[in-house]
């Protein structure tokens, strides 16, 4: 049994649209900021990298933690945030 | 092998492709992550080669796209990830990831430490907690006894007997409890099976002591993942209220208070063998664990009270006896069993009781002299627990309620109390036995007649209370003395006087005195005329006859009342001569004793009810003022409504007029008004929004009245004044809709079969937070969409006042309900997680008669269901209208 916190759940209950990279499940203001210096400034860049590592969560987790060193629980919630989104609405 | 780093994205694309993976683009942000997943493998490839099994299959778990482990991370929602990683080919570890993938909590030891580990830090904040909690709990048990949290995790000094009759009646118990038991006993069973049951002091409550039996075989394995996703389930769904330890304190100690209530009901259903072979282990097991649980504390104040009821019961009973052994005495029976030994307990937790619980034991303090009433306490509140185990109960509030209840009911069941007592087999105290059920069967009813009389009495003795009746019924009778000697005074008067005359008019008088007769006879006639008075004379003597004129002449020259009067023809007309005497009337009539009584009583009659109309106006002013008051409040309650929706119209609004430059940026007040008032009210309504109106006029800065002509007619518009704010759209925080749910519903945390058709929901609102006037309508018809499928649902009644949101729901049949447990059981609702129990319906019924005649099946009021917009999402519809 797996709670979802407030940030997922509002993040999947709509289509992202133009929702900044923080509104992602996991992703709070520090691993943000770095996600947008890397040039990932909104939440659909993220999905497109997600989407290019073929939705493959543990590929996508590596990814996050090299990119701005997110740890396990962090990239397991953006990787389920994304997920569920694509589950939802992809 | 080439070196990583010098692959080309072409050349590091086939080498995945070689070891099975489908990769994707290698671009610039992917590259990294494909070489490090290329060194993985092709290390795996080396180890493989070595033949370590276990670290294939733990860097497997690690490497390929399956990914068991982390996968468990998602749950049930892994499924169609899953599906989605089995479809792509090479899957080496098919198996093993869907092992993983349906992998339930109670994970196996053999996972190894680092996936459980994984595990549990996958949950929420609510697992961590009770996991450090459990953790604390097994580290240091002392502590936590003294923290008054359930003896539950308390390792006991090993009571030989206590394991044999525990194994004994492990097995048979276990049947029993598989029906009664819900909170994770039915998981633990399993888990419990494995031998260490070397401890063991068997907790007086049977329910607690298989509980904690359990609970230490867990504390037994290393695993702690086991134990903690059944607490934390516990903690998630059941009622805790504070946050933190305590809560969970509290949750469990509830939790070991109900199983114990569970674990009494089961055992007073078998009451016989079962009964001896605790006795057996009762006696000198006992004592200790009754000095073991000083702090323990059976958690909920029925217990408290219980036990405090029991304590006074044994106490008063055998004063100079050792309390132990009259808790071992009245210990046979199978409920006093649990609570017995608790006497000592009772001590020191009776301070650790939260002050609602407080409250039982002082009545009990009150009547510690009565034997009968503790007992019939003691029975009624057993049977309390039997209500609160069966069906989870309602909180403690209402069993304070019945419990108080009890009170006066406990005089009436000495008859049960003498069932009770025949359930005795403990046989080895059968002395004290019999003298306990002589003593009770003969002052018994004496304590009950008393009882019933009243219950100052005993402390006072009985001279003080007939010195008050003997007070009362003094002051009683002077006050009527005085009120026959006045009333007797007014005829009495007969005046002596000392001249001669006097006689005869004592004469007359005493003839016009009868004239007072004629008063009360309602004749008319109230003179006596000359000529009678002077045949009256003549009657009663003849010298009587000449002195009537001197008589007279006396009485009217006496300027004084003598008893008499003469009128002439004219009763106004003042008297002169003798001869214009013509009536002969009586000033103090004396007039026989009912007629002064009735004349006494009607005049009395008069001026009470002169009083009680006075009072009767007073308080009718009175009551019309405070209805004025009131009706006044109510209205500027609602002026303060239509105040807030007004503004929020107007915000959203403006909002919607930054985006849309078409609009005007100002809105009609009549448009205002029709948009916000349905028609029917807006009669009613008229004189609010009026008043509305011109508060916000007056009060509000951030809106502006101007004057606009719109469509050739002027029109009086509000402006939006208030600049928006320069961050982000800030996201609607939707309200009073259903979130999708927080857990499964398996086996532990919710029971196996419904109890009953009755559910108490809490947590469904805020009542601090709640405005106007029927948001519990809204309440009402979020659970009706929630359970739409469902048409059981016959009365709903949501609790404004519970400070737990509470709403009580009564469905058909127990099948029903435990339909709408499953829909309404965690789910999330406004942002705030439900949960649901079953309440026993003669309670139900208790509380809320008007469901006794309900029978139709309720529905939602329109087919919008707006509660559930949210969720339609999430099944995977575009439609993006998530309004609530």
């Amino acid at each position: 049994m797996s709670s979802t916190s407030q940030k997922h759940r509002d993040f999947v209950a709509e289509p992202m649209g133009e929702k900044p990279v923080g509104s992602l499940a996991g992703i709070g203001d520090v691993l943000g900021k770095k996600l947008a210096d890397k040039g990932f400034d909104k939440a659909y860049v993220v999905l497109g990298q997600f989407l290019v590592l073929k939705k493959d969560e543990e590929l996508f987790r590596e990814w996050l933690k090299d990119t701005c060193g997110a740890n396990a629980k962090q990239s397991r919630d953006c990787s389920g945030c994304l997920r569920e989104w694509c589950d939802a609405f992809l | 092998m080439a070196a990583a780093a010098q692959l080309t994205d072409e050349e590091l694309f086939s080498e995945l492709r070689r070891f099975g993976l489908s990769p994707g683009p290698v671009t610039e942000s992917t590259r990294p992550v494909y070489l490090k997943k290329l060194k993985k493998l092709r290390e795996d490839e080396r180890a493989g080669a070595r033949g370590s099994a276990n670290k294939t299959r733990n860097s497997n778990n690690n490497n390929t796209g399956a990914g068991a482990a982390p996968g468990e991370g998602g749950g049930g929602r892994a499924a169609p990830g899953m599906g989605a990683r089995l479809a792509s080919p090479d899957q080496p570890y098919l198996p093993g990831g869907a092992g993983g993938g349906s992998r339930s909590r109670a994970a196996p030891p053999a996972g190894g430490g680092k996936v459980l580990l994984g595990f549990s830090s996958d949950e929420s904040d609510v697992e961590a907690s009770p996991r450090s909690q459990a953790g604390a709990g097994g580290g240091s048990n002392s502590s936590r006894r003294e923290r008054a949290s359930p003896p539950v995790r308390g390792l006991r000094p090993a009571a030989s007997h206590g394991a044999c009759s525990e194994r004994n009646s492990f097995p048979p118990e276990a049947a029993r409890r598989k029906p009664s038991a819900w909170w994770g006993a039915v998981a633990r069973r399993p888990t419990a099976t494995a031998g260490a049951q070397t401890q063991d002091m068997r907790e007086p409550g049977e329910g607690g002591e298989d509980d904690e039996e359990e609970e230490r075989q867990w504390k037994n394995r290393t695993v702690n993942g086991n134990r903690h996703p059944s607490l934390g389930g516990r903690a998630e769904y059941s009622d805790s209220e504070e946050e933190g330890e305590r809560a969970k304190q509290q949750v469990l100690k509830e939790e070991t208070a109900a199983r114990q209530h569970r674990g009494r009901r089961s055992l007073s259903k078998s009451a016989g063998p079962f009964t001896a072979s605790k006795c057996a282990a009762a006696g000198p097991g006992m004592m200790e664990t009754g000095q073991q649980r000083a702090g323990g504390g059976g958690g909920a104040g029925v217990i408290a009270m219980n036990d405090r009821a029991e304590a006074a019961a044994a106490g008063s009973l055998d004063r100079g006896r050792n309390e132990e052994e009259a808790a071992v005495t009245s210990g046979g029976d199978c409920e006093n069993l649990d609570t017995s030994p608790s006497t000592p307990r009772y001590r020191s937790t009776s301070s650790k009781n939260s002050p609602p619980l407080l409250v039982l034991p002082q009545p009990t303090d009150m009547d510690s002299s009565k034997i009968s009433d503790p007992l019939g306490t003691v029975r009624k509140a057993a049977n309390n627990h039997v209500l609160s185990g069966a069906a989870g109960g309602f909180n403690i509030e209402p069993r304070i309620y019945s419990a108080t209840n009890s009170l006066p009911l406990g005089a009436a069941t000495p008859s049960s109390l003498r069932i009770n007592h025949s359930n005795h087999t403990g046989a080895n105290h059968t002395y004290l036995k019999n003298t306990y059920k002589q003593k009770l069967s003969e002052p018994e009813e004496e304590l009950l007649q008393q009882f019933k009389r009243e219950e100052i009495s005993t402390t006072g003795g009985f001279s003080a209370h007939y010195l008050s009746m003997f007070l009362l019924t003094a002051a009683c009778l002077f006050f009527l003395i005085l009120g026959l000697m006045y009333v007797r005074m007014r005829g009495s008067g007969v005046a002596e006087h000392g001249e001669v005359n006097s006689k005869y008019e004592i004469k007359i008088n005493k003839k016009l005195i009868l004239l007072g007769d004629h008063d009360c006879g309602n004749s008319i006639q109230r003179n006596l005329s000359v000529q009678e008075t002077a045949a009256y004379l003549k009657s009663l003597g003849p010298e009587y006859e000449k002195v009537l004129n001197t008589a007279l002449q006396w009485i009217m020259s006496r300027g004084e009342d003598v008893g008499i009067k003469c009128i002439g023809n004219d009763p106004n007309e003042e008297l002169n001569n003798v001869t214009d005497v013509k009536y002969l009337e009586s000033t103090r009539p004396q007039m026989s004793f009912r007629c002064r009584f009735r004349r006494a009583f009607i005049t009395v009659t008069h001026r009470l009810s002169i009083l009680l109309l006075g009072i009767g106006m007073v308080w009718g002013v009175l009551h019309y003022m405070k209805y004025r008051w009131t009706k006044e409040e109510e209205e500027t309650r609602q002026m303060y409504d239509m105040v807030v929706k007004i503004i929020d119209a107007l915000r959203s609004h403006n909002e919607a007029c930054q985006e849309n430059k078409d609009l005007q940026p100002y809105m009609p007040i009549p448009h205002v008004c029709d948009s916000l008032i349905p028609p029917q009210d807006r009669k009613k309504m008229k004189k609010v929004w009026n008043r509305a109106v011109d508060f916000l006029a007056a009060n509000e800065s951030r809106v502006r009245t101007e004057t606009r002509r719109i469509g050739g007619t002027d029109f009086l518009v509000w402006r939006w004044i208030q600049p928006s704010a320069a961050c982000d759209k800030i996201l609607v925080i939707p309200s009073k809709v259903w979130q999708g749910q927080a857990f499964h519903l398996d086996r532990r945390n919710s029971p196996p079969n419904s109890l009953t058709p009755c559910l108490k929901i809490r947590n469904m609102f805020d009542p601090v937070m709640e405005i106007g006037d029927h948001w519990h309508l809204a309440i009402q018809e979020a659970i009706l969409e929630k359970c739409s499928d469902n048409d059981g649902i016959v009365h709903i009644a949501v609790d404004k006042n519970s400070r737990e949101g509470c709403v009580y729901v009564k469905c058909l049949s127990p099948e029903y309900a435990g339909k709408a447990f499953k829909a309404l059981h965690g789910s999330w609702f406004d942002g705030k997680l439900v949960t649901v129990k079953y309440l026993r319906l003669d309670r139900y019924h208790h509380r809320f008669p008007q469901a006794l005649t309900c029978n139709t099946p309720l529905k939602p009021s329109n087919k919008h269901m707006n509660s559930m917009s949210h969720l339609r999402l999430r099944t995977g519809t575009t439609n993006s209208q998530g309004s609530s």
